[in-house]
């Protein structure tokens, strides 16, 4: 299974990540999750969250999960994509496609990949408000 | 031994400070360690339930022994997506 990971303050640029997909003769799926930012917290109303990632740790923790997937799947590739930094409402913070030769393990793996890493990928968010 | 630690979010708040240094006994615990935190940062004790461990970049439990040099992570809940 191929990898790649980017955790970055830079924007997330969807059409050219979609652009440089990879996909071999014999897969059938390529799905892709955006995990983009709500203009409220609960019941405050944001204008931004700002992203903290403990950089090291969170590579880390993304390649183990990356090879749980490769473990529990027939997944070619995982590409991930997540930002550090001011990410404003409306603008994606997290970015996956997972390519497959079929679609429920496209979606079986991506699915666990976004749980787990919700929780063990060292990544805090910080609600900016919108005075 | 010395060990050095890092917060993260929040943390930082709670304890007015990214990083601090911690001397301990030869063979210490994660445990003995968060209790001298605890000492330093009285916020830390409230926050008990909600932190999470790593030395280096790994979980650790409570019962880990600590080595001279480890580098400790104290953080909360983390919510990256």
């Amino acid at each position: 299974m191929t990898r790649e990971l980017i955790i970055s303050p830079d924007p997330i640029d969807e059409a050219a990540l979609t652009a440089k997909r990879v996909m071999s003769d014999g897969m059938g799926a390529a799905i892709t999750f955006s995990g983009v930012v709500r203009g409220a917290e609960g019941n405050d109303s944001i204008s931004a969250i700002d992203y903290e990632a403990f950089h090291e740790m969170a590579e880390h923790q993304f390649n183990k999960l990356f090879d749980t997937i490769a473990e529990r799947w027939p997944i070619e590739s995982v590409r991930l994509v997540h930002r550090t930094g001011v990410v404003k409402v409306n603008e994606p913070s997290l970015w996956v496609e997972i390519v497959s030769p079929h679609r429920p393990e496209a979606f079986a793996a991506c699915q666990w990949l976004i749980d787990a890493m919700k929780k063990v990928v060292p990544i805090w968010k910080r609600p900016i408000g919108t005075d | 031994m010395k060990v050095s630690v890092q917060f993260w979010s929040y943390f930082k708040d709670l304890t007015g400070s990214e990083n601090t240094e911690v001397e301990l006994a030869e063979g210490a615990t994660i445990a003995a360690l968060r209790s001298e935190l605890q000492d330093r940062f009285p916020k830390l004790k409230e926050m008990e339930r909600s932190t999470l461990i790593a030395v280096g970049v790994e979980y650790q439990p409570l019962d880990f022994q600590l080595n001279d040099g480890d580098e400790v992570s104290f953080f909360p809940p983390v919510q990256g997506g």
